[in-house]
């Protein structure tokens, strides 16, 4: 590797970078996302517009469908059970989004040095997140049973009054949020980690120098630079919130008296239960354009907020 | 150099991928010299898919022109998801087993065989299928199905239990209130010991219970017209109290859907089930003495059964002919008493009982025969209509309020009820 | 930022030893002591998946949870493999995660590195574009996918897993927050030498994000190996299924033969595991970064 060179002057006083271009960084740029295009256009943005086009439709996927024009979107708009589920998911997101992330950046830092056996203990935190929803499903309804659930026979022995958890209207939900959290911390971690490793040891080192404690050093060197990954996991979290279904169908299935039906899950009840899969699409649709947005506003905050060391 | 190698590693796992696989695709279909190669699709495990391999090999053995291969096709929901996709890819299985719940819905596809004309036939003998799995088949006067599976609902009872409680245990002349009573007395806080167990899901296995109590009572699901609901009668305020009193009472174990009530019940903390021989394996252990009776009655001891079919699909007639003539061969008396022999499943076939084999059967699986008796007492069925998923959903919101102590039974099932009218006057 | 010097040399050597902190009183990192519960409720799954798998058939199944088995019954796990065709499935499943593991890498690289420090027309635009296909739920894709799978005959068979999942945005939107964290003055230096815009990704880019790549690696193969739905779709035959899709036959809806079900769980999930403690040697502080100024 040659020696650093001067920096290079940012493109700040001159014409806009990409008209600067010759055509040869267009054509660069395009041949290096061309394979990633083509995957994904063919294998997600046709099934996208396929969807579209089915929620548009009366249709059950069995007997020939036809085109009702936007009457599924219409029918939506006076949906009760619809908006129930729009309010169930936006709870669930609102606390599932910064308790994963903040426990995942207490862990991710907790697990960022090298004692003996941190690989181990790495390792068990990446349990939950390999294992299958279905397992974790069954696992959580024992742990949380009323009557006999491992978390009820602790609060008994701690003298606190038994809980119903999975079967009160009440409780459920956030049920669902600590057992997602649980599943899911993993990821996040691992994610934290990785952005960990690219922090160089001599910034760390060098604001202790200057006298700073271990929590500013973290505050004003390492949070900014995990700004990056912090993010990435704002936006992913999200969008996976805002999908959540998984674990809701190997529990509660949206119950009880619907209070853990989020919108995803309302969507499988119309295609696939009650056989109306144009409304579902439907549902699907609306679903796409309000996480659109709200992911564009997240990139918009972080384009201001988010520091990148080039 | 490390550029290339990554690439040409991913092809050639990409290549491998496909190319170890391109003979891979089922081949069914009709060859030259007229032997048929047709699918047939389950959601069996276990010894049930023991079974079906067993049998299906037994066909082709003693079938030279057709040749059934049986594939796995998931559990329960999920597979409904993979036969729409099949059907939407235009090439649907010869032969699938689906949830009689699905069945009118089914119906509406085009490429789902008409069987009238076929079962028909008397060699057929039709009418020896026990009605209930009779009228899940039939669809608007279509016949679109050939009885893959009958079950019912029937009590079993902890008879350990019952003989510390001191309470005799149940007989075929049991009222609701002596199973009240019963269920009251069997439940023992301190000991986690509930009388009885309700799945508690809001799905239609909450709600299938409660029809069985409706109709005992005297109580119809729908107006015989079929276009108003006619639960919220005086028998179904009955039913629902009855449910209402023991929940409040704590009587009631409340499983939330992943059926562990059977696991409760051979661990000795349940006196009484109503279930069906589905859970006879698991109960049937060893781990607690059991027994099992008709259901308790008010005005009558119905039960409720749950049916499943097997649909054939149009592939083309070689296909359709050969689907139809492995069905016969599999409901036929003596090849369907040796799958449930080998399963456990009740006979779909009402001469079951008279036929040779059934003595060993009834022996195999203690109190098999309570239900077998019983299918004479399902003589009600859900209605076979494409908007039963629908109002299942909303009766099982219903019974699930009412369990939870959130609502009053005549309440509910009034709610209940006009959302029902409104889902049955909807256009379809 | 410090200059490197000698004197900070020095006192980088100096630093290695804790400055006036009080003198230990145990023999090992009171991190252990945060660390160590923490991993225990994380490894809940693990134990009760490993007791369920040593119990008997009725044990296993009974409600509430018999926690001491009457004996280890390790025989379970050798029923299991013996009662499917579980090479089979193993096999499915490697081909069908590490083609997708190695499709990732390669595909979500190069289209990462472009949207992270080439300009093209259209740039954000296709980014946003490509993102947004993370947003709609996967239950409505299902079948449009099924079928244009089925349109290149690829239906059952592994090639037919693969193909829809060798590139994902996720990948794409991940790599391209992780290149942009890296300092753009090696790159720049690299091209000013002439090294074509592929030559800085394989060169600098890469090797500088080895930690980003192995965690795209573990999360790609996890969502693979663990996969069960679209197999479920596109998989007929039962040779050709992978694991969660063959685990799946020993389970019906009445959880009979849990303690087979869950013998068969935790042997699939070890290879995963074991790819995690292999790919713990990529999560290691990138040393190129000392020397710049």
């Amino acid at each position: 590797m040659t020696a650093p060179a001067q920096p290079t002057t940012t493109a700040r006083h001159r014409p806009p970078a990409w008209k600067r271009l010759s055509g040869s960084e267009h054509f660069a740029g395009w041949a290096f996302v061309a394979p990633a295009v083509v995957l994904i256009a063919v294998f997600m943005l046709i099934p996208i517009v396929w969807s579209l086009l089915l929620s548009l439709q009366a249709n059950d996927l069995l007997a020939p469908g036809h085109y009702i024009g936007l009457a599924n979107y219409k029918a939506l708009a006076k949906d009760s059970q619809f908006r129930s589920a729009i309010g169930h998911t936006i709870v669930y997101t609102v606390l599932f989004v910064p308790v994963s992330i903040v426990g995942a950046l207490a862990l991710a830092v907790a697990l960022d040095r090298k004692i003996r056996g941190i690989r181990f203990y790495r390792l068990a935190v990446f349990i939950p997140l390999v294992t299958s929803t279905v397992a974790t499903g069954i696992l959580f309804l024992w742990l949380l049973d009323p009557t006999f659930g491992l978390v009820n026979y602790i609060l008994h022995e701690l003298g606190l009054p038994q809980q119903q958890f999975l079967q009160d209207p009440n409780q459920a939900l956030y049920c669902i949020v600590a057992m997602t959290v649980w599943g899911w911390l993993g990821f996040d971690v691992i994610i934290y980690l990785a952005a960990l490793q690219g922090i160089p040891e001599d910034l760390l080192e060098a604001s202790q120098m200057d006298g700073a404690s271990r929590w500013s050093t973290f505050r004003s060197v390492v949070l900014p630079l995990l700004g990056p990954a912090t993010l990435f996991l704002v936006v992913w979290s999200t969008i996976n919130a805002l999908q959540l279904f998984d674990e809701i169908y190997v529990t509660t299935r949206g119950g009880p008296l619907g209070s853990t039906t989020v919108i995803v899950y309302y969507l499988y009840q119309q295609a696939f239960q009650f056989f109306n899969a144009g409304y579902g699409a439907a549902i699907a649709y609306v679903l796409f354009i309000a996480v659109l947005i709200v992911t564009l506003i997240q990139l918009w905050i972080g384009r201001r907020r988010v520091y990148y060391t080039s | 150099m490390k550029r290339l190698f990554l690439l040409i590693a991913a092809s050639a796992l990409i290549v491998a991928g496909c190319g170890g696989s391109s003979g891979g695709s089922s081949s069914a279909g009709a060859s030259p010299h007229g032997h048929v190669n047709i699918t047939l699709w389950h959601g069996y495990t276990d010894v049930e898919a023991t079974a079906i391999k067993k049998l299906t090999q037994e066909f082709n053995a003693t079938h030279p022109n057709i040749t059934v291969t049986p594939q796995f096709y998931g559990n329960s929901d999920y597979a409904l998801q993979k036969v729409l996709a099949a059907i939407a890819g235009g090439k649907p299985p010869d032969i699938s087993y689906l949830y009689g719940s699905w069945a009118a819905n089914i119906a509406t596809n085009p490429t789902t065989v008409d069987l009238t004309k076929y079962v028909q036939s008397p060699s057929w003998d039709w009418n020896d299928f026990w009605q209930a799995a009779r009228n899940v088949a039939t669809v608007n006067g279509k016949i679109i199905g050939v009885p893959a599976l009958i079950d019912n609902l029937a009590l079993v009872y902890n008879k350990r239990l019952f003989q510390q409680a001191g309470i005799s245990p149940p007989t075929a002349n049991w009222t609701w209130s002596d199973f009240e009573n019963a269920a009251l007395k069997l439940t023992n806080p301190a000991k986690k010991q509930f009388g009885w167990a309700y799945v508690n899901d809001a799905g239609e296995d909450t709600v299938w219970r409660f029809w069985a109590m409706l109709w005992q009572a005297g109580g119809s699901i729908l107006s015989p017209d079929g276009k108003q609901a006619a639960f919220d009668s005086p028998a179904g305020v009955k039913a629902l109290t009855l449910l209402q009193t023991l929940a409040k009472h704590n009587s009631i174990y409340l499983d939330n859907g992943s059926d562990n009530y059977p696991g409760v019940f051979t661990s000795g903390h349940i006196g009484m089930l109503w279930t069906g021989p589905w859970d006879l394996s698991q109960i049937n252990t060893g781990q607690q003495p059991y027994g099992v009776q008709i259901l308790p009655g008010d005005l009558n001891h119905q039960t409720i059964s749950g049916p499943d079919n097997w649909v054939v699909f149009n592939n083309g007639s070689a296909r359709v002919n050969a689907a139809v003539e492995f069905l016969k061969w599999f409901t036929s008396p003596k090849i369907d008493l040796k799958w449930a022999m080998m399963t456990g499943d009740l006979p779909i076939r009402q001469s079951a009982t008279k036929q040779a084999g059934y003595q060993a059967y009834v022996k195999k699986y203690p109190g098999i025969g309570v239900w077998v008796q019983n299918l004479n007492n399902a003589t009600q069925s859900r209605p076979v209509t494409t908007t039963y998923p629908k109002i299942s959903t909303v009766v099982g919101q219903a019974v699930q309020s009412v369990l939870l102590g959130k609502a009053e039974p005549q309440q509910a099932l009034s709610n209940a009820a006009k959302q029902v009218d409104g889902i049955l006057s909807a256009p379809s | 930022m410090t200059s490197t010097s000698a004197a900070t040399a020095e006192r980088l050597v100096t630093l290695d030893a804790p400055p006036a902190r009080p003198r230990r009183r145990w023999p090992f990192s009171p991190w252990h002591l945060v660390l160590a519960p923490i991993a225990l409720i994380m490894l809940i799954p693990l134990i009760w998946m490993l007791i369920l798998s040593l119990e008997t058939s009725s044990e296993a199944q009974s409600f509430p949870l018999v926690v001491l088995p009457s004996g280890l019954h390790f025989h379970n796990y050798v029923a299991t493999w013996n009662s499917e065709p579980f090479g089979n499935f193993f096999l499915n499943s490697a081909l069908y995660s590490l083609a997708t593991v190695a499709g990732n890498l390669v595909f979500c690289s190069l289209a990462a590195y472009a949207f992270a420090r080439l300009k093209f027309f259209g740039r954000d635009v296709l980014f946003i574009l490509l993102l947004a296909t993370l947003m709609v739920p996967y239950q409505v894709l299902l079948i449009p996918m099924f079928l244009i799978v089925k349109h290149l005959g690829m239906v059952d068979s592994v090639g037919g897993l693969i193909l829809p999942n060798l590139c994902s945005a996720f990948g794409i939107f991940m790599l391209r927050q992780f290149f942009r964290t890296l300092p753009i003055e090696l790159e720049e230096a690299a091209r000013i030498d002439g090294t074509s815009r592929l030559g800085i990704l394989f060169k600098i880019v890469l090797p500088l994000s080895l930690p980003a790549l192995a965690t795209l690696a573990i999360i790609q193969f996890m969502w693979s190996w663990n996969d069960f739905l679209w197999p479920l779709i596109i998989i007929d035959t039962a040779s050709h299924a992978p694991l969660q899709l063959g685990l799946s036959t020993l389970q019906n809806a009445h959880r009979s033969h849990v303690n087979l079900v869950m013998a068969g769980t935790v042997m699939s999930q070890i290879p995963m595991l074991a790819l995690f403690l292999i790919a713990q040697r990529w999560f290691i502080r990138s040393i190129a970064f000392t020397g710049i100024k």
